[in-house]
């Protein structure tokens, strides 16, 4: 039986390998099927199939064997990529899918049979239409430089030609290899020995390269590329300048430090175009002996490591959140003393100045807090992850939908590696997927309609995340319709939302803003994938709950951009903070508009409730104090927070500001639950606890419409 | 030591309200001196607040009024032990820790019948050691907060809205 724990790596691996499928899968279908491509779906399900293998789940090592011979096919040039077949490979991606749910018990028995039969009726229809003459070339010609894909670099017949004359030359394979007796100096193989302690394998790795090639540089650049995909070069003969000067004679050797089997090595290697020959040597060293050992060919499939021994694990740790929470608390706890001890250190500094000693507290302390605040910010790095979780889904979905829809898109994203925490993260996916759905199904017009305007056939779609300041940008750009505010107008008076004289007067913002609305469709028909008004009001609210915020900017005919800000961490906000009696209050600094002081004579009462003017506007008026049954000042000016949330704006009265912060979020805990008006706690600078308001509660529960349409009907 | 787990019961011994209290030292994480405890308007009434615990936020409940008693006030000699349960850890303020004893099961009595209601749910037993009463308490049923009582509490806070 397996462990846990190695199940779960087993699951990784799975999730991490069924990604690489995925976005190659949709490679080939956007531009056909590359060498490098094919190689990556192959290795990818080579690697499923054999680590379900000894983890013995049967069904997913036989579908990923069907999967690989497909592509072994596609690889030997015996078939084409077609549409069907994409399909084909969709179905079995979602299949795979399901067998990792059934694995982790999240789904029932799935039956694999179906879909092994779709892949070999495919391997059957798809092979007649193979590039039937090119294997002529002697029928030893290494397949790789024939590949079916875009990046081939010489035509077919080119290939074949130089194969065959060089066979008079080579060897009965038709080719010559190259092969070097490699001396390692003490210094390589040092790191050799040390390598092999972290679990890698050096191997030495005799590249042949074809006689006729013209740019012997740039085929010695690819295949060093290409190797430290897979691990580290430490050593090349002859050095690495010369071999991309291209001044090496028919080959060269290098020492690769790798996780990989040889006979990937191998694969990886030659798949390169003008490759003649492969030789993966795996480097053996005993004690006091310096030549490698060559016994094993990479010819023959090199003996298969047991799949777990994993390739990645040993660099990542998986450490449970909590733990990270927990460290940041430690950490927040440290910066408390070392805020006491300068205030120690102070007090002690103006009291025995001239003392050596005091010097050295000095530097301690300064040294501590340099400490603590690295410490700090390493801690919630660690929390980061990139934004790729999210977005890696995303291509899939749009293929699927426009595919529905009839529409031509191309789908680019762009930031994928932009960090941020793993809780926002987790909340983004969801509006993200409507925001896509949206521009799919109403944002890009269907092809046809497209050429008639004299727009390029295909739609694009850009997503696309970048820091900004101290922020996340995510933007959604389409180069469909848009959106037209008169349109919008028209919608919003036949609905009722406003009247016609309203309407009229409302700037083209305001109109665009009704989106929001719930409820409120801008599409003239309700499909299955969107159109039916519930929608925008939800991705707001969603955002604004991660402190957040959407924008969108739009012109008719030319496409809509949806701006995302999010905080690169929910764990620390800046907060506006106020005292209230005894007690220090911290606002969410994302909801706090402005500050004023009033004087009591300012505040205006409608019926039982009390409303300021700000500028012209009504805003509803709250006391803090009243809220919380607190005793707040009663005399005096009163400091007042305008705090908005959606459109809804209120007036929050409090004792005293105090000013900005940041401040770390701390939940209150499961057992006081949902306190109404609080939204959580901080740590303050001298370790007492301080209250988070619920900005967003409060403005929510004001009751803004009902005073506005109070006023409304008074004035 | 077998022993101890059948037959014996190790019991955190505190005051609080001139009578004497015991839990089970298995739910017990440490004892600290209360200081800086943050009120938290809106909660229920036995929820003294929160305090910062080496960095984490730690509700502090008055002990006596969760048991339907007066409240203590804080003084030089007031405690908060701070309790695990059931995978929330909060605090319980008393007015001081004496001991720790070892009874044994069989010196603990079921409380008598004539104690009924809300509070005696968090009732033990009770435990006679060298002429003293030792009142038993479940810390697991302090810390549940019951459905019953927190419906009870939602109708209370709505009046109160209503009324203002």
């Amino acid at each position: 039986m397996f462990t846990e724990e190695e199940v779960a790596i087993f699951l990784e691996e799975l999730e991490e390998k069924l990604q690489v499928i995925n976005d190659n899968v949709l490679i080939l279908e956007r531009e056909g099927g590359s060498p490098e491509v094919i190689q990556e779906i192959f290795r990818a399900a080579h690697t499923i199939k054999g680590s379900s293998a000894v983890m013995g789940y049967e069904k997913m090592s036989t579908l990923t064997h069907e999967i690989e011979n497909l592509f072994d096919r596609l690889r030997q040039g015996e078939m084409e990529v077609s549409g069907t077949l994409v399909d084909v490979l969709f179905e079995a991606l979602d299949t795979l899918k399901l067998l990792k749910d059934e694995i982790t018990g999240s789904s029932g028995d799935v039956d694999v049979s179906a879909v092994i039969e779709k892949l070999r009726a495919c391997q059957l229809t798809c092979g007649a239409g193979g590039p039937g003459g090119a294997p002529a070339g002697g029928g030893t010609v290494p397949t790789p430089a024939q590949g079916t894909g875009p990046d081939r670099l010489l035509p077919a017949g080119q290939v074949a030609g130089t194969a065959a004359g060089l066979s008079t030359t080579g060897t009965s394979t038709g080719y010559q290899t190259y092969r070097l007796t490699l001396e390692l100096e003490e210094a390589v193989e040092e790191v050799v020995r040390e390598a092999e302690l972290r679990g890698f394998q050096a191997y030495q790795v005799d590249i042949g390269i074809d006689q006729g090639c013209q740019m012997k540089g740039v085929r010695a650049f690819l295949i060093f590329e290409t190797l430290q995909q897979t691990g580290e070069i430490v050593k090349s003969v002859p050095p690495a300048e010369d071999l991309q000067e291209g001044r090496y004679g028919p080959g060269f050797t290098v020492v690769l430090l790798t996780r990989e089997d040889a006979g990937q090595v191998h694969d990886l290697v030659f798949s390169i175009a003008e490759v003649s020959s492969v030789e993966v040597r795996p480097i053996r060293l005993r004690p006091g002996e310096k030549a490698p050992l060559s016994d094993t060919s990479s010819k023959q499939p090199a003996k298969k490591e047991p799949a777990l021994s994993g390739k990645e694990n040993v660099k990542t740790v998986r450490v449970d959140v909590q733990k990270l929470d927990t460290l940041m608390n430690l950490v927040g706890e440290l910066v408390i003393d070392r805020t006491r001890l300068d205030r120690f250190v102070e007090v002690f500094e103006s009291r025995y100045g001239s003392d050596d000693l005091v010097e050295n507290i000095v530097e301690i302390s300064n040294h501590l807090g340099q400490v603590t605040n690295d410490l700090q910010e390493e801690i919630m790095k660690a929390r980061m992850l990139p934004v790729a979780h999210v977005f890696n889904r995303l291509p899939r979905m749009v293929r699927d939908l426009a595919h529905k829809m009839g529409k031509e898109i191309d789908f680019i994203i762009e930031g994928r590696e932009t960090e941020l925490d793993r809780n926002v993260i987790e909340v983004i996916g969801d509006p993200l997927i409507h925001l896509l759905r949206n521009a799919v199904d109403h944002g890009i017009e269907p092809p046809e309609e497209r050429v008639r305007l004299g727009k390029p056939r295909t739609g694009r779609l850009l997503l696309k995340a970048a820091y900004v300041e101290s922020h996340i940008v995510i933007t959604l750009s389409d180069d469909g319709r848009g959106m037209d505010p008169e349109k919008i107008r028209q919608k919003a008076i036949e609905k009722g939302l406003m009247t016609p004289e309203q309407a009229a007067r409302a700037s083209d913002r305001e109109i665009l803003d009704l989106i929001y609305t719930p409820g409120f469709s801008t599409a003239g028909t309700v499909s299955d994938v969107s159109g039916r008004g519930v929608g925008m009001d939800i991705v707001r609210n969603q955002i604004e709950q991660i402190n957040g915020s959407v924008e969108f900017t739009t012109a008719p005919g030319r496409g809509t951009t949806f701006t995302i800000k999010l905080p690169l961490t929910l764990a620390i906000i800046r907060a506006l903070m106020v005292t209230l009696g005894d007690q220090v209050y911290a606002f969410p600094l994302t909801n706090v508009l402005e500050t004023l002081t009033l004087k009591p004579g300012e505040i205006r009462r409608v019926r039982h409730a009390e409303v300021i003017v700000v500028r012209g506007q009504v805003l509803p008026l709250v006391r803090l104090a009243h809220l919380f049954r607190e005793k707040g000042k009663e005399e005096g000016k009163l400091s007042v927070v305008i705090l908005g949330s959606g459109d809804k704006k209120v007036g929050v009265v409090v004792d005293r500001l105090i000013g900005e912060q940041e401040i770390v979020i701390k939940s209150l805990g499961g057992y006081l639950g949902q306190v109404p008006g609080l939204s959580g706690a901080t740590i303050l600078g001298d370790g007492k606890v301080a209250l988070i308001v619920d900005a967003r509660g409060i403005v929510k529960d004001a009751g803004v419409e009902e005073i506005i349409y109070e006023v409304n009907r008074a004035g | 030591m077998a022993g101890e787990q059948q037959g014996e019961l190790q019991l955190v011994v505190f005051r609080l309200k001139e009578q004497t209290y015991g839990v089970d030292i298995g739910h017990v994480l440490e004892i600290i001196r209360a200081s800086d405890i943050t009120a938290i308007p809106g909660a229920p009434d036995f929820v003294e607040g929160v305090i910062n615990l080496r960095g984490r936020v730690i509700p502090v409940i008055d002990l006596a009024r969760r048991l339907g008693l007066t409240p203590i006030g804080v003084t030089g000699n007031t405690r908060i032990m701070i309790v695990e349960v059931g995978g929330t850890t909060a605090g319980m303020m008393v007015d001081g820790v004496s001991e720790v004893l070892r009874l044994s099961r069989e010196s603990i009595q079921l409380p008598p019948a004539v104690v009924a209601g809300f509070s005696a749910a968090c009732l033990q037993g009770i435990a006679l050691v060298e002429q003293r009463l030792i009142i038993l308490l479940d810390t697991t049923r302090i810390f549940r907060r019951e459905e019953k009582e927190a419906l009870q509490e939602l109708a209370k806070q709505a009046q109160e809205r209503a009324a203002s």
